[in-house]
């Protein structure tokens, strides 16, 4: 099962040094570039904004836009003095911010309808563990206080540093190795009868 | 702490974002201490937990929409400048000042971090890795290290002196009027102290040692074991519910996940240190000797080295108990009200009073009359003891 979800994430990694010729030309208003941009981390952005606005798959679509319509707009203020992906990712997480802001109101977890097909094939029972699984984990990190949720989903959708968390989201290192051990205990503790599940499930 | 539990860095040491030194330190801990094995099985499936929220797809409708924005919105064209209403203007003002006192408070505080003088006195000291000249600071969380050829004078105020040895490391954890405290990580130090007991204290691997107003040495090797020794007054030594108290001449080794020792006098015989050292840290090591460590002890003891026998009363097997209450009341006899009876079940109001009469016995007298009154004492008890049998 672990193998299954790792196909599901084999994806470019955000922490790839970013094509600085495919900046220039964004800064330059070049739309292709910015196409490629959008192709690159369409679905990290999403997902973040998914799981940050507890599964509002139309609010995380209208986030999705507005991170990249900023990111074109904005981007000729990018300077190359912090990394790219440190830059684009605050503008993910202030854009949430924003949005949650005008919510005002917690929204319920959507179905898991979108979780994107594995590259191998997957038994449909596979296939139902492992979403009912992540259904859980979903639930349980959309529970957590935001401040334990954000590193959570900087590390393990985003694949960045304790180092990257921290310069995202303003803090110190250490108060992001703080804030993921608390998150993690609260999820093994939220979700800590599923471990027998969990161990069968891989 | 650096033998406290690691907890609050098992994230970071299962992501591997700790320095060698750290996970060492995390990875030695765990080996030892089972509640956070317990605690660090929990963080790791946490981890697995969270490994497990899955990419989902963007809708493809997205880039449509992006492109209808930017249409509308071109790109680098910069956002449209809004004027700010009076109301808001001074709200934004009272921001700015709101801002720059906070600035301030920060700048100022951090000018006014606890810090002590560091002066050096031979080589090239380090503190958190910069060289320093003659003197420096060093600030609470900082290290201190020197190498093999420098040494370093760190002044408390007017708590007292702390002497760097070569190859030592050490960081400042607290400097509080009431609580001053230092983790000695590798190497050694001799500390001068003249404050009040109780308000100096060195965190080692092993165990804590607490200034009762004195001099002493500490040194603590690469696997953690420490070694006190003692030249002024008394320090204790505590981990958890383990506390022995040093006083001056004497010396108590420390282990890792053992805590202190007992105490010795430096004089005493090297069999007698030697069985010691066996009692304490490895008492099931039968090939050592055929003679029982402890038989080697109190055949050893002088009646200086009954404030030792006085540890090992309560630290001993029950079984062998009543054989060191024996030799004790040889070389320091109980004073009244102190019952064998008594210091076999370990009444704490008894042996406190035994203590006082054998710290009396031990310092009052020059060495050599303190052993030849012990010896006449022994033949004394011996005669009446035989005299008594017939």
């Amino acid at each position: 099962m672990l193998e299954q979800m790792a196909a599901i994430r084999e994806q470019p990694t955000v922490n790839e040094p970013i094509d600085r010729q495919t900046i220039a030309a964004c800064q330059q208003g070049d739309r292709e570039a910015l196409r490629l941009l959008f192709e690159a981390y369409r679905d990290r952005v999403y997902s973040i904004a998914i799981y940050s606005l507890g599964g509002d798959q139309t609010a995380a679509a209208d986030v999705t836009q507005q991170v990249f319509v900023k990111l074109m707009t904005r981007i000729s203020q990018f300077r190359g003095n912090s990394e790219f992906t440190t830059w684009l990712h605050r503008l993910v997480v202030n854009c949430c911010l924003d949005e949650r802001r005008k919510q005002r109101r917690f929204v319920p977890l959507a179905e898991l309808g979108l979780i994107k097909a594995s590259r191998g094939p997957i038994s449909q029972a596979t296939n139902y563990a492992r979403r009912e699984l992540a259904g859980h984990v979903q639930a349980a990190i959309a529970e957590l206080r935001p401040k334990l949720r954000w590193p959570i989903l900087l590390k393990y959708v985003e694949g960045l540093s304790y180092e990257e968390i921290a310069a995202v989201l303003g803090c110190s290192k250490g108060t992001v190795a703080s804030r993921l051990n608390r998150g993690h205990k609260a999820l093994a503790k939220k979700l800590g009868h599923l471990s027998g599940q969990f161990v069968i499930g891989e | 702490m650096f033998s406290s539990h690691t907890a609050r860095q098992f994230s970071a040491y299962h992501h591997e974002e700790l320095s060698p030194e750290e996970s060492r330190r995390v990875a030695e801990h765990l080996i030892g201490c089972t509640r956070c094995r317990a605690e660090f099985e929990e963080i790791k499936l946490g981890v697995k937990l969270a490994k497990h929220l899955p990419l989902i797809a963007a809708p493809d409708s997205i880039w449509p929409k992006i492109e209808t924005a930017l249409r509308q919105h071109p790109a680098g064209a910069s956002m449209p400048v809004r004027y700010l209403k009076p109301s808001l203007a001074f709200a934004a003002g009272f921001m700015l000042l709101f801002v720059a006192g906070a600035f301030w408070l920060r700048l100022h505080r951090s000018e006014a971090r606890p810090s002590w003088e560091v002066a050096r006195l031979n080589g090239a000291p380090r503190i958190n890795s910069n060289r320093i000249n003659d003197t420096g600071k060093l600030a609470v969380g900082q290290w201190l290290e020197t190498d093999d050829t420098s040494r370093a004078r760190i002044d408390i105020g007017n708590v007292g002196q702390v002497e760097i040895d070569p190859n030592t490391r050490v960081r400042l954890v607290a400097t509080q009027p009431t609580e001053h405290r230092l983790e000695l990580a590798r190497g050694r130090m001799s500390a001068r102290i003249s404050a009040p007991p109780k308000l100096f204290f060195v965190n080692t691997p092993s165990a804590v040692a607490e200034d009762l107003g004195c001099a002493y040495t500490l040194e603590v090797d690469d696997a953690g074991n420490s070694l006190l020794r003692v030249t002024l007054g008394w320090v204790a030594l505590q981990l958890k519910d383990r506390e022995s108290l040093v006083p001056a001449d004497a010396a108590c080794a420390t282990r890792p996940g053992v805590g202190p020792g007992t105490p010795y006098f430096e004089d005493a015989s090297e069999l007698f240190r030697a069985a010691l050292a066996k009692l304490d840290f490895e008492p099931n090591d039968t090939q050592w000797s055929k003679i029982p460590a402890l038989d080697i002890v109190l055949h050893q003891a002088r009646l200086r080295d009954t404030m030792t026998l006085w540890y090992l009363l309560s630290r001993v097997d029950e079984n062998d108990r009543g054989r060191v209450y024996t030799r004790m009341a040889e070389l320091v006899p109980p004073p009244n009200g102190v019952t064998r009876d008594g210091a076999l079940r370990l009444d704490q109001e008894m042996l406190k009073r035994w203590r006082d009469r054998i710290d009396s016995d031990s310092h009052s007298l020059p060495e050599a009359m303190r052993d030849f009154l012990g010896s006449i004492r022994s033949g004394i008890r011996r005669h009446l003891n035989q005299a008594s049998a017939k």
